[in-house]
């Protein structure tokens, strides 16, 4: 859920419970004020009419003839008396109907007789006034949590808007380009001070990551010296005559392991540049045409393991480095080869979309996860384990995919252009 | 021949100094940008192996010395980035052919006999050896005024013997000249043999000496 939905929600929440108890209270005391006045009222007639009665002496109903208002009973009940407010209903002769009224009770001493006297006026407008009041504030109350929930919803958003740029460009961050995090000025300062933070954090990360690389390529390029000296060495020593045969044997031992550790090199450095999109120089290749190059190439080593080797090219041209569309092509041609069995066969079929390299081999399906894997091979190979994650990282810079599948002792590579 | 050889790695140096200073050929060598530059303007050099990482700048400035004082030296760029850039910049500027760290000191004189060949006598020149005589720009052999037919690969590997002779050469050195990054070594050994006994059979069928030499374990030598 969204952090807006979740503020939204919360707020109206509260916003309605606070209202709902606010509006209960609100009824109360209003009702509570009115009765007050009321009885106020009735207590300020009670007086006059008291006094009335006093000043006329006769017959106390005379203060209301008409008996609308105060009735006026003799009762044998003495004084003290105790007040007495209630609500009632009375009959309004001007309206013509019972209305709702509240009334005051007390007794009356004239002469020696006493009469119990109820005094009623009208709640009537009371009530309507409570009423009014009641729908003004629930119009109020809706009003306000219709304003809350749109503003919540429209406003709120825009002020995420800066938020949701952040996040977008920290979504694009590519490790590789340099400070390209930029951050939309924001009015807002935590909007701005998470920008500043992520700024400076891609810029210290770009900058280990440069170093990182830097260093990859110098440890690379500084062996390869060293390297180059061990060989040189190597050469001037075997033209000594008076080596033994073991000692030769040693020697050439000492060649391959410098071999491969060139070859590693070179393998971790060319990995390096694909990884930084450093290798630009694009051609047109005839795709067919270089396949038919290679199948030449490689052709006495396909002699010697007796593999036969079937191809169906439909001529494809890509734009691509030839120096990787070769090495790409090496290392599938080579893997087919190396890692097929005695007498079999390599199939190679080009379509516009595809290249697909099939070769016989042990009835394993290799792992998928683990193939394209640096330094993952197989127990007895003797390459250097970069071959296919060299491969899939010249498909990844080209947008090609690159897929391993196997059926019961075959293993296919296809590439998807 | 005349060389110069501008490497700053003191083991690199020597070696490459001692291994061409055969056959007559003058090897001088430098460890820096300032020497290299003096050297140059002082005399004249048939080759020069020009280090690209020297400590006093890029080995560039050598050819850009070259090409700016209008000499004519064959230059061998010796350097351990395998860039492409690297590699057409220094074609671009001069340089005849371009070499990457590591390598076998007999593709190193391979690559110079070559480089020396096409400059110093242009193209339709003869590499004559005893009885035998390659025709540079035709590409074929003759023993004896006979000629003999060789595959693309013997003929590659004659003249990798000759520009070695009297030389014991690595079979990783051979199969490295023969095909390149392709192919890992152990895959390419067993080809060198059938290579190599297929070119011997044919020139002592036409009537050459045995040259061939094989090192147990090792590899083989060209001798006279």
């Amino acid at each position: 859920m969204k952090l807006s939905q979740h503020y939204t929600r919360t707020s109206v929440y509260i916003s309605l419970t606070v209202l709902v108890i606010g509006a209960v209270i609100y009824y109360f005391a209003i009702s509570y004020i009115g009765k007050q006045q009321l009885d106020r009222a009735l207590q300020q007639q009670l007086t006059e009419a008291e006094e009335y009665i006093r000043s006329n002496k006769g017959d106390p109903q005379q203060y209301d003839l008409d008996r609308d208002h105060a009735v006026f009973v003799k009762t044998n009940a003495q004084l003290p008396f105790t007040r007495r407010f209630f609500d009632t209903t009375y009959f309004n002769p001007k309206e013509q109907k019972r209305e709702a009224g509240r009334a005051v009770e007390d007794l009356v001493k004239l002469g020696e007789s006493n009469y119990k006297v109820v005094i009623t006026v009208s709640r009537t407008d009371q009530k309507h006034l409570i009423e009014l009041i009641s729908v003004i504030t629930l119009a109020l109350l809706v009003g306000l949590l219709a304003v809350l929930f749109v503003t919540n919803k429209y406003m709120l958003n825009g002020l995420w808007k800066p938020f949701q740029l952040t996040l977008n460009e920290i979504k694009q961050f590519n490790i590789a380009d340099v400070d390209q995090f930029q951050g939309k000025p924001s009015k807002v300062d935590e909007f701005t001070e998470l920008n500043e933070a992520i700024r400076e954090m891609s810029l210290r990360v770009n900058h280990d990551y440069l170093s990182l690389k830097q260093f990859t390529e110098n440890a690379s390029h500084e062996m390869m010296t060293p390297l180059a000296v061990v060989t040189t060495k190597l050469d001037t020593l075997i033209q000594d005559e008076t080596l033994s045969a073991a000692q030769l044997g040693q020697i050439a031992d000492i060649y391959s392991s410098v071999n491969k550790s060139s070859r590693l090199n070179q393998s971790l450095l060319l990995l390096s540049k694909l990884e930084n999109k450093m290798v630009n120089e694009e051609e047109v290749i005839s795709v067919e045409k270089v396949i038919e190059t290679k199948i030449f190439q490689f052709h006495e080593l396909l002699q010697n393991k007796e593999i036969t080797i079937e191809h169906t090219l439909t001529p494809r041209q890509i734009k691509a480095s030839k120096y990787l569309v070769d090495i790409l092509l090496n290392n599938l041609f080579s893997n087919a080869i190396r890692h097929n069995v005695p007498g079999g066969r390599v199939l190679i079929d080009l379509t516009v979309n595809q290249l697909s390299v099939k070769n016989t081999g042990t009835a394993i399906a290799l792992n998928t996860q683990q193939i394209f894997e640096r330094f993952q091979k197989g127990k007895d190979s003797q390459g250097t384990g970069l071959g296919l994650t060299l491969v899939k990282n010249i498909c990844q810079l080209y947008g090609y995919s690159i897929q391993y599948e196997y059926e019961p002792g075959w293993h296919k590579f296809v590439v998807t252009f | 021949m005349k060389i110069l050889v501008i490497e700053d790695e003191r083991g690199l140096r020597e070696n490459i100094t001692s291994y061409l200073n055969v056959d007559g050929n003058i090897c001088e060598s430098c460890n820096a940008l300032t020497p290299a530059l003096q050297k140059l303007s002082d005399y004249d050099y048939d080759c020069i192996l020009l280090d690209i990482g020297l400590p006093d700048g890029e080995g560039f400035g050598v050819l850009e010395y070259l090409s700016s004082s209008q000499k004519n030296e064959a230059v061998l760029i010796i350097s351990a980035r395998n860039s492409l850039d690297d590699k057409l910049k220094g074609l671009n500027i001069g340089a005849d052919d371009y070499l990457t760290k590591p390598f076998h000191l007999a593709e190193l004189k391979a690559r110079l006999m070559a480089i020396h060949r096409r400059k110093a006598f242009n193209t339709g020149n003869k590499l004559v050896f005893n009885e035998i005589s390659i025709d540079m720009q035709g590409r074929t052999v003759e023993i004896n005024q006979t000629p003999i037919t060789l595959t693309r690969k013997e003929y590659d590997m004659l003249l990798y013997f000759i520009a070695n002779k009297g030389k014991v050469i690595s079979k990783n050195a051979i199969a490295e000249h023969l095909w390149g990054d392709e192919m890992d070594m152990y895959d390419s050994f067993d080809f060198i043999y059938t290579h190599i006994k297929n070119l011997r059979k044919k020139i002592l069928e036409a009537g050459g000496k045995d040259y061939l030499q094989s090192i147990y374990g090792m590899g083989y030598k060209f001798t006279d």
